[in-house]
């Protein structure tokens, strides 16, 4: 049993689809009539974590990873093949209505509004369904109109609006009921840049308002990186890391990058400093090395006897390289 | 509480809740009106002149006279209506969903899965079927003279209620069977197909078809039985019977879909 006051614990949690496999062609699409052949997949292998209160959690993977199926595992959608899930203290496959009153998904590129009717109906439908009282439903509902900008979108079919518009419709109609848990798959896919800010901001700001504990998935690192202090990060179904996402870089990165300014820089100076490194870029007067991390040391000090450097800084690389990097570990 | 516990009045308060969506959605469509009414008196005219054949050659068939007919066709018709305006509807929405898994949502909402699944969907167009089809059967009953009391008709709708509930139920575990099995489309047409059987009384059938009408695919209940009732000629054993069946179909399927919710994978991630 982890923490008491955890929001959400999971624990050894494993999801096994059994997927059917045939051969290529007439013949074995024939014979698989006859013999069903399947095959198990684990898309989710034994994996652990706890989520207390108010944290924001990133929870990333490339495609295929078990992230959707752990989601839908901890919304109560599907059933786990084996291990435990406590959200809020309950199981989430039971579907107890306790439950699902307090929770949400959200998922980017799906739709739950009636597509035809303007989403104040759907809106009226949720506070239906969602029993919400008259009063908080009218504050919840223009505190979110506000906060998403929905004004004048709320009265149009759901089908007129944009792709970005409709996202923000579909994430107020899943926050009406005021939700402590938010599961939030690929919030900001498909959406232009400011878009994608206006959810982000959104997001930290409804955390911050209702308290809720958010676990997020994107393929956005800038979402990540707004939203996010400790991220878990899972690789064909298992826990690669799970911490700081400032300690990410540091776990899986294996290059540094150093950052070297020299006033007196030049063409032929720059050709000098491929020697010691790679060279990643260059600006007016300072350069971007990248170098192995057991050699940052070594290459530092011969940078600053050798040269006359103004500043240096030693830096991981960018979160966006580290996870490209950390996605290219095969699992153990 | 279980969200997988909806009690009645929930389900009431729902139903009209999502008949008011459906009934908003359709109302942008109003052209839709016209055309199932005219496809209503087509389906309903072709009906009546095969009656008047059948009766050009002999005076009653299977032991049932014209206007005793004449109520099958109106039982017929409107149960078509309840079928095609409510539960064709979400069934097929509901299958639809099992295969894409997109069931999520549905599954999300605190309430009792089956119910909501229920529900979704409202053809309110489709009804008309229900109003011609009981204009048939008050002709009818016109037409036999006031053999039909008070008695009758309260069985008539009672049974009428049960015939929809083991219909709906049938077609629900059709439904669930896409938990297990990819495609369930042509099983559903394959129903669509059947139930025009019961535009007359399953007695007139050689004994198999009538085995298979009455307790493969409940068509017996859904539209002999209540008609037998408004014309007078219902026997207590098939009433015991048609709520026996209902009663045992609204379990059996309740459980299956249960069952099937279990298997529920999701569309892939």
């Amino acid at each position: 049993m982890a923490a008491v006051d955890a929001v959400i614990a999971v624990e050894d949690l494993r999801k096994v689809f059994s997927v059917p496999v045939r051969d290529a062609g007439l013949k074995a699409a024939a014979r698989s009539l006859v013999r069903r052949r399947t095959r198990e997949v684990a898309a989710v292998d034994g994996i652990s974590f706890t989520i207390d209160p108010g944290e924001v959690v990133g929870f990333l993977g490339p495609n295929g990873a078990g992230k959707t199926t752990t989601l839908k595992m901890l919304s109560g959608l599907l059933h786990p093949t084996s291990g435990q899930v406590h959200v809020l203290g309950h199981r989430p496959q039971r579907r107890e209505r306790a439950l699902l009153r307090q929770l949400t998904l959200v998922m980017g590129n799906r739709n739950q509004l009636q597509w035809d009717l303007p989403a104040l109906d759907s809106f009226e439908l949720n506070r239906a369904i969602y029993r919400i009282p008259p009063r908080e439903f009218t504050q919840m509902r223009d505190e979110l109109i506000d906060l998403l900008d929905l004004g004048p979108l709320v009265h149009k079919p759901v089908r007129n609006l944009s792709l970005g518009e409709r996202m923000k419709v579909e994430i107020a109609a899943a926050l009406l009921h005021r939700p402590v848990v938010l599961f939030l798959d690929e919030p900001t896919i498909g959406l232009d840049v400011t878009m994608q800010r206006r959810v982000r901001s959104f997001v930290a700001e409804y955390n911050r308002r209702h308290g809720a504990s958010v676990l997020l998935t994107s393929h956005y690192m800038a979402d990540v990186r707004a939203l996010c202090r400790r991220v878990i990060v899972i690789h064909h179904g298992r826990v690669l890391f799970d911490g700081d996402l400032a300690a990410l870089g540091a776990r899986f990165s294996t290059d540094k990058t150093i950052v070297v300014r020299l006033p007196d820089l030049d063409a032929a100076m720059i050709a000098r400093l491929g020697a010691y490194a790679t060279v990643l870029g260059t600006e007016a007067d300072s350069v971007t090395l990248r170098v192995p991390r057991a050699d940052a040391p070594g290459v530092t000090a011969r940078l600053l006897s050798e040269l006359a450097v103004a500043d240096l800084t030693v830096e991981d690389p960018p979160i966006d390289d580290v996870i490209e990097d950390v996605f290219a570990v095969e699992p153990p | 509480m279980r969200a997988d516990r909806t009690s009645a009045p929930d389900a009431a308060r729902l139903t009209v809740l999502f008949l008011r969506i459906g009934a908003l959605n359709e109302l942008q469509y109003r052209a839709n009106f016209f055309i199932q009414l005219m496809q209503s008196l087509l389906a309903l005219a072709t009906g009546l002149v095969v009656l008047a054949l059948v009766f050009d050659r002999t005076d009653e068939l299977g032991g049932w006279s014209r206007p005793q007919l004449l109520a099958v066709l109106g039982v017929f018709t409107l149960m078509g209506g309840i079928i095609r305006s409510v539960i064709q509807p979400n069934m097929q929405r509901l299958l639809e969903e099992i295969r894409l898994g997109t069931l999520d949502y549905l599954l999300l909402k605190p309430e009792d899965g089956q119910v909501l699944a229920s529900i979704r969907e409202v053809r309110i167009w489709q009804a008309v079927d229900i109003l011609v089809g009981g204009v048939v059967v008050a002709a009818a009953v016109v037409q036999l003279e006031g053999r039909v009391g008070w008695l009758e008709a309260a069985s008539f709708l009672g049974l009428l209620a049960l015939g929809a509930t083991t219909i709906y139920c049938f077609w629900l575990m059709l439904a669930a069977a896409g938990f297990w099995l990819v495609r369930m489309d042509e099983v559903q047409e394959l129903f669509t197909g059947i139930y025009r059987a019961g535009a007359y009384p399953v007695g007139i059938y050689p004994g198999w078809l009538r085995a298979v009408l009455t307790f493969l695919v409940p068509l017996a209940f859904a539209v002999t039985v209540p008609a037998e009732a408004v014309t007078g000629r219902l026997e207590q054993g098939n009433a015991a019977l048609a709520l026996g069946m209902t009663a045992a179909l609204v379990l059996v399927s309740r459980r299956v879909f249960r069952m099937g919710l279990r298997r529920y994978s999701g569309a892939s991630a």
